[in-house]
């Protein structure tokens, strides 16, 4: 799945301290943009509800704001660090290493 | 088709769990419970608790005798709670470090609330202090999930100058703060969003920096009133995650931002993210905190906590406001140590300075958060 830009947010937990990144597609590997891809493909991300949390709030759980824009569509999903769908947690690893890099880059 | 998420509450019927942890055998019983165990992780939520309270509470594992009973756990690195067993109470000292801090820290908290507080474990009723350490591979972060307390390892998986973090058992004060949580869980059950979740995490900063004033048998002017010092590592220009002393102040980091928390009400942050601010405007009260026990001198778990205990125990509620929470603590102040004493004059004091002002006739008495949430329910509130 093709896309333009990602926003990531990662709030919350007992620090609190917030890891945030827009990233494009220039930003990464190959070989990382293929597994982005790949995984938006794999969780059908457009169709995504927009809130994936678990129900209830734990207190010091993370919380994930994520935006995906494309061409013709963006959407945004907003995930708790519990979700029970691999997949989503893969994602939400993925977004999170590739958001601190590119902090510690620029 | 969405996928199911929690099995057990999709195969098993509540009301069927129910009876067998009643009518079943013993092994049926332990395993129905372990189930409801499940379900009280998933979903502790306050409606659902309210509903099966009494199976709830059947199924929280409980001190013999009403000690003091600690297990540890080691998560391996993986996502699946609690893990193997590390340390039980009264074992010797493990050779890793994180079950020992976790032991240790838990033991400093619980008898800080028994000693001082008068309070039977985290809720009232002698519950086991589980927790579990090395959860998960470079997870940042510490929680406590409606029954246990959880660590990771911080960003141990990153090469060494890259790290921002270290484990989370490394400050006593983070543990204090988890199991706080807690106790907020069993009391007030204040809502984790907006100004009723800046005060469910200001209610974990204090207890948790009591905590470790406790331990080092400080006073008020003597403690450092930050939150997880020596939790960030040395990449990172900051002397822990919070200040109660000065608020905002706690980290200036070129990657990483500066520490948002507010001193003042005139500087309150509205956002979205973090719930609401939870993180952020527990700056507010925080910081009334410490001014408060700073005024009244001493060890501040004597006064200022014992007042703030009380209010937590007795008088806030599921939705209290700053505000509600200022007048609350005053009105707290001046049954414990008498109205228009020195202590219920540095409440006052400790609030105006953060901008809230507490209303002379110290609010009126709220109805508890049982009786509120029954109220609300039947539309008498
Ligand atoms: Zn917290
Ligand atoms: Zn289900």
């Amino acid at each position: 799945m093709e896309f333009t830009q990602i926003k990531f947010e990662r709030s919350g937990g007992f620090a609190n301290i917030r890891i945030t990144a827009e990233l494009n597609p220039r930003d990464l590997s190959g070989e990382q943009a293929i597994a982005l891809k790949e995984l938006l493909d794999e969780l059908d991300f457009p169709k995504l509800p927009t809130k994936l949390t678990s129900g209830e709030t734990i207190p010091d759980e993370f919380i994930y704001t994520i935006t995906v824009e494309a061409e013709k569509w963006q959407h945004t999903i907003i995930a708790d660090g519990a979700p029970k769908d691999a997949k989503i947690q893969e994602l939400l690893e993925l977004l999170n290493r590739l958001a601190r890099k590119k902090m510690r880059n620029s | 088709m969405r996928p199911c998420f929690h099995p057990v509450e999709c195969v098993i019927p509540e009301h069927m769990l129910e009876s067998i942890a009643t009518h079943g055998t013993s092994a049926q019983r332990q395993a129905a419970l372990n189930n409801i165990r499940v379900v009280y992780q998933l979903r502790a939520e306050r409606a659902m608790r309210a509903s099966f309270k009494g199976l709830f509470d059947s199924a929280i594992p409980r001190a013999i005798n009403n000690e003091k009973e600690r297990v540890i756990y080691d998560a391996m690195r993986r996502d699946v709670l609690p893990g193997t067993v590390a340390r039980r109470e009264g074992d010797a000292p493990s050779s890793d470090p994180a079950v020992n801090e976790a032991y240790d820290g838990g033991g400093t908290t619980y008898d800080l609330f028994t000693k001082e507080f008068g309070r039977n474990s985290i809720d009232n009723r002698a519950m086991r202090l589980d927790a579990s350490v090395h959860y998960r591979t470079g997870y940042d972060n510490a929680f406590w999930d409606g029954a246990q307390m959880v660590y990771g390892d911080g960003d141990e998986d990153l090469p060494a100058d890259e790290r921002l973090f270290n484990r989370f058992t490394i400050a006593i004060d983070i543990i204090g703060h988890e199991l706080t949580h807690g106790v907020t869980q069993f009391e007030a059950k204040l809502v984790y969003s907006q100004q009723s979740g800046a005060l469910n995490e200001h209610m974990s900063d204090v207890f948790g920096s009591l905590v470790k004033q406790y331990q080092l048998q400080q006073s008020a002017s003597e403690a450092d009133w930050i939150i997880g010092a020596g939790l960030l590592t040395g990449n990172v220009n900051g002397v822990g995650v919070r200040s109660m002393k000065t608020p905002g102040a706690a980290y200036d980091d070129p990657v990483l931002g500066k520490d948002p928390q507010p001193a003042h009400m005139r500087a309150y942050v509205n956002t979205v993210s973090d719930n609401g601010g939870v993180h952020i405007n527990s700056g507010i009260p925080n910081h009334a905190f410490y001014l408060t026990a700073l005024e009244m001198g001493g060890y501040a778990w004597k006064k200022a906590g014992q007042i703030w205990y009380t209010a937590l125990r007795d008088k806030l509620s599921e939705n209290s406001s700053f505000q509600q929470c200022a007048d609350l603590t005053h009105q707290t102040a001046g049954e414990l140590f008498g109205a228009g004493s020195l202590e219920q004059q540095a409440v006052q004091h400790g609030w105006a300075a953060v901008g809230l002002t507490v209303s002379e006739s110290g609010g009126k008495p709220k109805p508890s958060g049982c009786l509120e949430a029954t109220l609300r329910f039947i539309g008498a509130a």
